[in-house]
């Protein structure tokens, strides 16, 4: 049997969770629910809740509840999460450990490896960040790719002609749009464009702002300062944003809210579509914006184009079909279901990666640019930053392109490489990635030739090699934000801090079914001593973390003998710990 | 070193809609989330000769050994404006009508 990899959505208001079944796509249930709200919370009793649970909360305990992580990803910033802070990486595997658990109860088996979506204009730091965030849920991360690439996959895999679509992927707080060919079973990118910080969360935003405001004119109150009134603000420009999608007028009634200076407050207030849609008007301009650039990259006009595919909740809101029909003259598609899509997109590629027979190959491409900075002219001027692009936007990944540069000056031992993302001439104009020294260059005249080579993989994540060409000398970086990035025990450390928090049984859960008894008990003993791992000196931890490590390789390896062996000196620590 | 003629498995004569086709061809048999190298082996070569002014290009700068006439033929025939330099059409004609005026990195013929 084929390992299982899963594909996973991990959305901004929303996620699912995927798999291929006897060639199937299937988005699991969880409770005969598909859809997992992306909100985290720890209730009063200390207890993890992930999804609707969580997002119920929210209107009582705003403190004690995160939503759209997604939004934060990639960002050195901490949250605040029933008074304990947490990097987005953990919160967002909090999600993940939750889909992997409904997944894994579903196939009966563990599920280690998953391909997670991420938006096609998610930057190098967005993508680091959500690798992370799978490796502290317990997932490795095999393929990241983008949402609109993985609904343009699970639609174009039926597709018998060829087809050139734009696919519109405006979800709770990214947006992206990309230009596909599908032709012969293969889903081809040709362009991608979009912006990592717009979504329907910015739609909810305007509605709250106009409440608010409301509020402010009609009672004289600033209920910004409120948390728990402002989440149940926040609930209802929500709910009156889909009642807008159907209905030319919404009707938001909150009473309760609060008591001010003796007097109780309500909120009570019609909205018209007409008034919503032009508090949203800039946001749909800067899409249609976007879908320009795109067509541009692909070199099409919307003649050429076949089809329109809606992606994203946020597709839900009639203006947006409107001005595209305006651009394009004719109707979106609507056969794809927006929410669902990408997790089987997901799913496709998982299979095909774990070997599986499937009917579309993808071929995705990159949305930026990639280039350094040289000494060279701008304007007509002398420039010391002028801009290089080496990899250029919609080039087909994985990629891999060099270039050479020389010395500037005799006896010159150090160059420095600056790595962009951006197009404009001027180097600093555009937004700098990573930086390094290519130090103890040989002692010769101006022109010793350098030669800089930028290989993108297939996740969209970007390696880089500066060679001394007559040497043979060689450094090189994989770009990562520095800033976000977790070390390698940070993420040991992120991942026993999130286990605890779900608590000893979900972490032996789903897995111990068809096991001997001798590994049955390794893993309760296992999970007691990652509950000590915090009261414990580096020491200690680090000879349990050796033994666990021994523990599971004897697991896989089926040496029952050494596993007993091993685990008894794993209950003498704990029981030493213990007393 | 193959040509990417040869890696796409295409006569020279190929229309581009029909080296398109094997390049997808290639592609279902080789994704790219299955063998990194291989795939960029087959996009490049996809990429130097789509249409017919990458192969005008790819033969003048580096195939000297490439058909020519099949070129010219096709490049009259394009509907397509040419997007070359008339410096470069001019050394593709002469390099159809004989080859042992065309001088461009090809010591073999050069020797005769």
């Amino acid at each position: 049997m084929n390992e299982i990899i899963i594909g996973i959505d991990l959305g901004t208001t929303n996620s699912e969770v995927a798999i291929v079944e006897n060639g199937q796509v299937l988005v699991i249930a969880d409770n005969n629910k598909k859809i997992l709200p992306s909100f985290v919370g720890i209730d009063d009793q200390g207890d993890i809740l992930v999804g609707e649970s969580a997002r119920n909360q929210y209107l009582v305990y705003p403190e004690r509840t995160v939503k759209s992580i997604k939004r934060l990803m990639g960002q050195d910033i901490q949250v605040n999460l029933a008074g304990h802070a947490y990097a987005p990486q953990e919160i967002s595997a909090i999600i993940l450990k939750r889909l992997k658990a409904i997944a894994e109860q579903y196939v009966d088996q563990a599920v280690t490896k998953a391909v997670i979506t991420v938006p096609a204009y998610f930057s190098d730091a967005q993508r680091q960040a959500t690798r992370e965030a799978g490796e502290i849920a317990g997932l490795e991360v095999v393929r990241m790719i983008n949402e609109p690439t993985a609904a343009a996959l699970a639609y174009g895999g039926n597709q018998l002609e060829q087809k050139r679509m734009l696919v519109y992927d405006l979800g709770g707080g990214t947006f992206d749009v990309s230009v596909v060919n599908i032709e012969a079973g293969v889903v081809e990118v040709l362009s991608s464009h979009g912006d990592n910080h717009l979504g329907g969360d910015d739609f909810d935003q305007q509605i709250i702002e106009h409440l608010l405001d409301h509020l402010q004119e009609t009672q004289g109150v600033d209920l910004r300062q409120h948390s728990k009134a402002l989440a149940r603000i926040t609930r209802a420009a929500e709910n009156a944003k889909f009642v807008l999608s159907e209905q030319p007028y919404a009707k938001i009634e909150e009473e309760y809210l609060l008591e001010h200076q003796g007097a109780v407050i309500h909120l009570s207030l019609e909205l018209s579509r007409i008034d919503y849609e032009a508090m949203i008007e800039d946001y749909i301009s800067a899409t249609i914006d976007a879908v320009h650039i795109a067509m541009k990259g692909a070199k099409l006009t919307p003649a050429d184009i076949d089809e329109i595919l809606l992606v994203g909740g946020s597709t839900r809101t009639p203006c947006i079909r409107e001005r595209l029909y305006n651009e394009f003259g004719f109707e979106p598609h609507s056969e794809v279901d927006p929410d669902l899509c990408v997790a089987m997109g997901a799913a496709i590629q998982a299979a095909m990666i774990s070997g599986q027979e499937v009917n579309a190959v993808l071929v995705d491409v990159t949305p930026y640019t990639y280039g350094t900075s040289a000494i060279g002219y701008l304007n007509d001027d002398y420039y010391p930053f002028t801009y290089v692009p080496i990899i250029h936007k919609n080039t087909a990944l994985p990629n891999r392109k060099t270039e050479a540069f020389v010395t500037h000056h005799d006896g010159q031992e150090v160059v420095n490489v600056t790595i962009y993302q951006g197009e404009d001439p001027d180097a600093l104009n555009n937004i700098k990635i990573g930086e390094f020294l290519v130090e103890g260059l040989q002692d010769v005249e101006a022109g010793n030739v350098i030669t800089l080579t930028l290989k993108l993989d297939l996740d969209g994540m970007l390696h880089v090699f500066a060679q001394e060409k007559a040497t043979g000398l060689e450094k090189s970086i994989t770009i990562k934000n520095a800033i976000s990035r977790f070390e390698h025990g940070a993420l040991e450390t992120a991942r026993h801090r999130i286990n605890k928090l779900f608590g000893q049984n979900e972490t032996i859960g789903a897995v111990v079914k068809n096991e001997s008894p001798e590994i049955v008990e390794a893993r309760k003993l296992i999970a007691k001593a990652e509950a000590l791992f915090d009261k414990t000196s580096s020491e200690d931890k680090e000879d349990m973390m050796d033994l666990i490590e021994d523990i599971n390789s004897c697991i896989e390896a089926g040496l029952n003998d050494r596993l007993q062996e091993t685990a008894a000196k794993l209950a003498d620590i704990i029981y030493y710990l213990e007393s | 070193m193959k040509t990417p003629y040869e890696i796409l498995e295409v006569a020279e004569q190929a229309t581009d809609s029909e080296i398109k086709q094997a390049y997808l061809q290639k592609v279902k048999l080789n994704p790219p989330a299955r063998n990194h190298e291989r795939f960029q082996q087959i996009h490049s070569a996809y990429e130097t000769i789509k249409n017919i002014t990458s192969r005008e290009k790819y033969a003048l700068f580096n195939y000297p050994e490439a058909d020519f006439d099949a070129l010219l033929d096709q490049a009259f025939s394009t509907a397509q404006p040419l997007l070359i330099s008339a410096d470069h059409f001019d050394k593709l004609l002469r390099a159809s009508i004989d080859d042992k005026t065309f001088l461009i990195g090809n010591p073999k013929k050069t020797t005769v």
